[in-house]
């Protein structure tokens, strides 16, 4: 052990003494038993803190939960169980390295303690990974907590319209055919495999709500954009006010919109009358004669009120049946994500911090510090990673295994 | 031993120099940096205090208006709580003291203790931001959701919370393993003095409450950056949770200031009655009980906020029960001075005046537990007299007390004597004059926290600001006359007051290691062979030496 390491374990006023075989033993312990011992005592005092730290979450999970089964058995579906599954084993493994990486320690294996210490982080930098594609895909489709959640997609996998349309940059939707009962168009994207595609500019003008009518005749008001949304679902919530048809069901062209006292309003294969008069009015746009412009062809130019499909085939009804049996989104589902976030959040915080600890280690690990006399930071930050993974071995039955 | 350190001579002046202060693992030394931080704090939170009782002298518009007064008694309860009271005894007194009762050369970890004092400071920095960025007007507890809409500092107060939380957590962790790995192998779990009992589960306490508040004010923090939803109603979420989580942590917040100010009484009651202990083992586990009660009763803070009657019963029931292990420390205490040699030294009167505010404090708790009586009390200034009566009336009066019994020991100067006697009767008539008004106030409809009041309450609330005012100088003279001792008291002996613990065995002030030597076995609130030696040093101040017949000579090192 070489003079230089001194300042890694004493200080100032506690000078290393009583003849320690390790410089890092500090000088106010008996010995370097009492050091470890203390230090162990510590970390546990240390992880109890912690689950009182998470406790607090779970309680709010419990309690939500609870009050909103619903909702969680809808928006679970949102989580990609394949990516949380391998992040599980992810951790698993960096679990037993973390632990194996102790009893290198422990016998004095500086270079079995090196390779462990070196999968640890892998690990931990495969699961930062891992959650960042999640997440990104969630931002991406906006499925957020409280008001930032407007899903471009339902849950299970099929586009929805957004309230602020601002999916992927793309001003569209999906409108609902109710006669052919297929989707009209939209601009969904080659990950779900329901490549529609005109998302040019002309055609994403063409797909937003125009114009809703709400009222008596030649007394209505009418109403653009979100505004529109908004009377418009509040409409459809007159007729059951306790199930609020969300306005993508209500997004209509002109063709098709039912017009007269009443208007039904269908989701999946259910219709909901309402007692109001709703007019959707999908104006069509003028395209843009840009020389980027999708369908340059005048042939190819989609009439309005229909799609161009250009690299796949529609989806099936049956396909559409499956993505949106679950109907709209429950109310309040932005709570999922609220807790979702938060809990996946603050943990992916602590999987940041032990992989500072572990760069840490690996370097005193590198500067041959650890002895079968003195490893007990390898062991403690063993005993908080387990914790980390303790805390996702909950967080991914709780979020993404829900049925 | 090659320890670079020279452990023969006091801490004080072993390596002076402000950057050798601030680097210091010396777990004295960071106890009397935190001690400097809370006394100012201390003053100014006093004086936030006096801007309260100012602005409701006479009702109208007085000095402030409502906005101003808002911002007052938010900020007076935000720095005492959490800049005061919370850190006094443990972070202050205890860092200085904890080690050298258990015969221990420092704290388990001295740089996390050093960690906890730079914790300490950010904290109070942001806090004090907070004040200086415009003040927060949310009240001490922070309720959602008028919290999360407030105009004002609330981020940098909430995050000067959340870190001094942390603080705190760090601090409890470092005396819990101090506890379990230091002692000596003489002291068992009941040779240890009683100020450890309590240290102990004031730690244990920190340990596991406050990490709860610190979700909780995360939680608060997010949803006002980002409106992640979890206490917002119009977002979904719930707004009472933020009240269980809160509670959850500052019910057992109100005990982590009151044990540890049971403790030092029971360490400056038997001294100061050269009285054995009575009940010892009863004082040691009623610590205990009333930490794990405090985990119980939170609920009680939450009668009239929409819990289930279910729920509103059994933190009825819990709350009485917590009357039980506090009783039984009264009851020990009182049996304690029975027939004691009692010395009324300045440290003395405190801990009389602390029997008698904390019996008030503790049965107007009583009152409050009964549900239906609640309900009229609430939000009044009776809760206000009565949280006044614990948190000031008994745990600040401890820890003033405290402070004098141990001044001499860690700075090796006497406070004078007169003066400290004066401020004591000041400190308990003052706090008397200035609450027990508010308890009758209350009970007649005066709702807490109102910038004006209907004129039938003018004479409590002039009676209570001309009290506030007697408090707030006897305190401030107290902290003058603290600092004029530290160059000009007289020289302290090695001890004063004829205690039994460690602490008085060790050199005043002590070493940077505590003892020289390995210290010897002591008879704990043992003071038959305790002999008083007037004069005993060249100032003239007295000294307690053992008796030689008894086989253990004196110590002399001052």
């Amino acid at each position: 052990m070489s003079a230089q390491d001194n300042d890694k374990g004493g200080h100032d006023d506690h000078g290393h003494g009583h003849g320690h075989g390790s410089p890092f033993i500090q000088h106010h312990y008996d010995d370097a038993q009492h050091q470890f011992d203390s230090g162990k005592l510590g970390i546990w005092f240390f992880l109890v803190q912690e689950v009182l730290f998470f406790s607090g979450l779970f309680v709010a999970y419990i309690l939500f939960r609870h009050h909103h089964p619903e909702v969680f058995a809808y928006a679970s579906h949102y989580l990609d169980v394949k990516w949380g599954a391998i992040n599980t084993a992810v951790l698993i493994v960096s679990s037993l390295s973390a632990a194996w990486a102790v009893r290198c320690a422990q016998l004095g294996q500086r270079r079995g303690l090196i390779a462990c210490l070196v999968i640890t982080l892998v690990c931990a930098f495969g699961f930062l990974g891992i959650k960042y594609i999640e997440y990104s895909h969630k931002f991406h489709e906006r499925i957020l907590w409280g008001h930032r959640f407007d899903p471009c997609v339902a849950s299970g996998g099929a586009h929805l319209p957004n309230k602020s349309n601002q999916c992927d940059g793309v001003k569209s939707s999906v409108v609902w055919d109710f006669k052919t009962k297929k989707a009209d168009r939209g601009c969904l994207d080659a990950e779900t495999g329901y490549d529609w595609e005109p998302a040019t500019p002309g055609i994403q003008a063409r797909c937003q709500v125009a114009e809703i009518k709400i009222g008596v005749q030649g007394n209505e008001r009418r109403e653009v954009g979100r505004r529109a949304i908004e009377m418009c679902e509040a409409a459809a919530g007159h007729g059951q006010p306790h199930k609020p048809v969300p306005c993508w069901a209500l997004v209509e062209n002109r063709h098709v919109c039912p017009k007269g006292p009443a208007a039904m309003v269908y989701y999946g294969d259910k219709a909901v009358r309402t007692d109001v008069e709703i007019e959707a009015v999908c104006e069509a746009a003028p395209a843009p004669a840009a020389p980027e412009d999708a369908f340059a062809h005048a042939a190819d130019r989609p009439a309005p009120g229909q799609a161009t499909l250009t690299r796949q085939a529609p989806p099936t009804k049956h396909d559409l049946q499956v993505a949106w049996s679950n109907g709209p989104p429950p109310q309040n589902t932005n709570m999922f994500f609220s807790i979702y976030f938060a809990m996946t959040g603050l943990h992916g915080l602590h999987v940041l911090a032990g992989i500072f600890v572990y760069i840490w280690l690996l370097v005193r690990a590198l500067k041959g510090h650890f002895t079968p006399e003195y490893f007990g930071p390898v062991d403690y930050a063993a005993l908080y990673w387990h914790l980390v993974d303790l805390i996702w071995i909950f967080l991914f039955p709780l979020l993404y295994l829900i049925h | 031993m090659s320890a670079s350190v020279d452990n023969t001579k006091s801490f004080l002046e072993v390596s002076p120099g402000i950057r050798n202060w601030l680097y210091t693992l010396d777990h004295k030394r960071i106890g009397l940096m935190y001690l400097c931080g809370i006394l100012f704090s201390l003053l100014l939170g006093g004086a936030f205090a006096l801007l309260v009782r100012t602005a409701l002298f006479s009702p109208g518009l007085t000095i402030v208006g409502q906005d101003w007064y808002n911002k007052f008694f938010t900020l007076h309860g935000a720095v005492m709580v959490f800049l005061v009271i919370i850190p006094g005894i443990p972070a202050a007194l205890g860092n200085m003291v904890l080690p050298v009762q258990l015969g221990a050369p420092d704290v388990a970890f001295p740089k996390l203790n050093l960690a906890s004092f730079y914790l300490w400071c950010s904290g109070a920095f942001l806090l004090l931001l907070a004040t200086a960025l415009g003040d927060v007007d949310t009240g001490w507890t922070f309720y959602t959701p008028y919290s999360l809409e407030s105009q004002t500092a609330v981020i940098p107060a909430v995050a000067g919370a959340f870190v001094l939380g942390f603080s705190s957590i760090f601090t409890g962790l470092n005396f819990l393993v101090t506890i379990h790995k230091f002692r000596p192998a003489h002291m068992g779990w009941f040779q240890m003095p009683l100020n450890l009992w309590a240290l102990y589960a004031t730690a244990l306490m920190q340990v596991l409450a406050t990490p709860v508040l610190g979700i909780t004010l995360l939680l608060l923090f997010v949803e006002r950056f980002m409106q992640i939803g979890i206490f917002d109603p119009t977002l979904g979420g719930d707004p009472v949770l933020f009240q269980h989580c809160f509670w959850f942590y500052s019910h057992p917040a109100v005990y982590i200031m009151i044990v540890p100010a049971m403790g030092v009484i029971s360490e400056m009651i038997t001294t100061f009655s050269r009285k054995h202990i009575f009940g010892y083992r009863f004082i040691a586990y009623s610590s205990v009980a009333l930490a794990l009660f405090s985990f119980l009763v939170w609920g009680h803070h939450m009668f009239v906020s929409g819990q289930s009657r279910l729920a509103n019963m059994v933190f009825s029931a819990l709350t009485f029960s917590v009357g039980i292990p506090s009783a039984i420390k009264v009851f020990n205490w009182t049996a304690t001075l029975y027939k004691g040699d009692i010395r009324l030294d300045t440290p003395m009167l405190y801990v009389l005046s602390f029997l008698i505010l904390f019996t008030i404090g503790g049965l107007t708790g009583i009152f409050l537990a009964v549900l239906s009586i609640d309900v009229h009390l609430h939000d009044t200034y009776f809760v206000v007299a009565h949280f006044h009566y614990v948190m000031m009336g008994s745990t600040l009066v401890a820890f003033i007390g405290a402070l004098h019994y141990w001044w001499p020991k860690f700075t090796g100067r006497m406070y004078p004597e007169a003066l400290g006697k004066l401020c004591a009767w000041g400190v308990f008539v003052g706090f008397n004059l200035t609450f027990l008004p508010q308890f009758v106030m209350g009970s007649r409809g005066m709702p807490r926290r109102y910038w004006d009041f209907d004129p039938e309450y003018t004479l409590y609330h002039r009676l209570s600001t001309i009290g506030a005012f007697l408090l707030g100088i006897s305190l401030f003279v107290v902290v003058c006359y603290l600092a004029w001792s530290l160059k000009r008291g007289k020289k302290a002996t090695q001890n004063p007051w004829g205690g039994t613990t460690l602490e008085w065995v060790a050199p005043t002030p002590p070493t940077t290691f505590n003892f020289p030597e390995p210290p010897p076995e002591v008879e704990l609130y043992d003071y038959d062979d305790l002999v008083e030696v007037p004069n005993a040093n060249e100032d003239g101040v007295t000294n307690w030496e053992r008796r030689p017949a008894t086989g253990k000579p004196a110590k002399a090192h001052h």
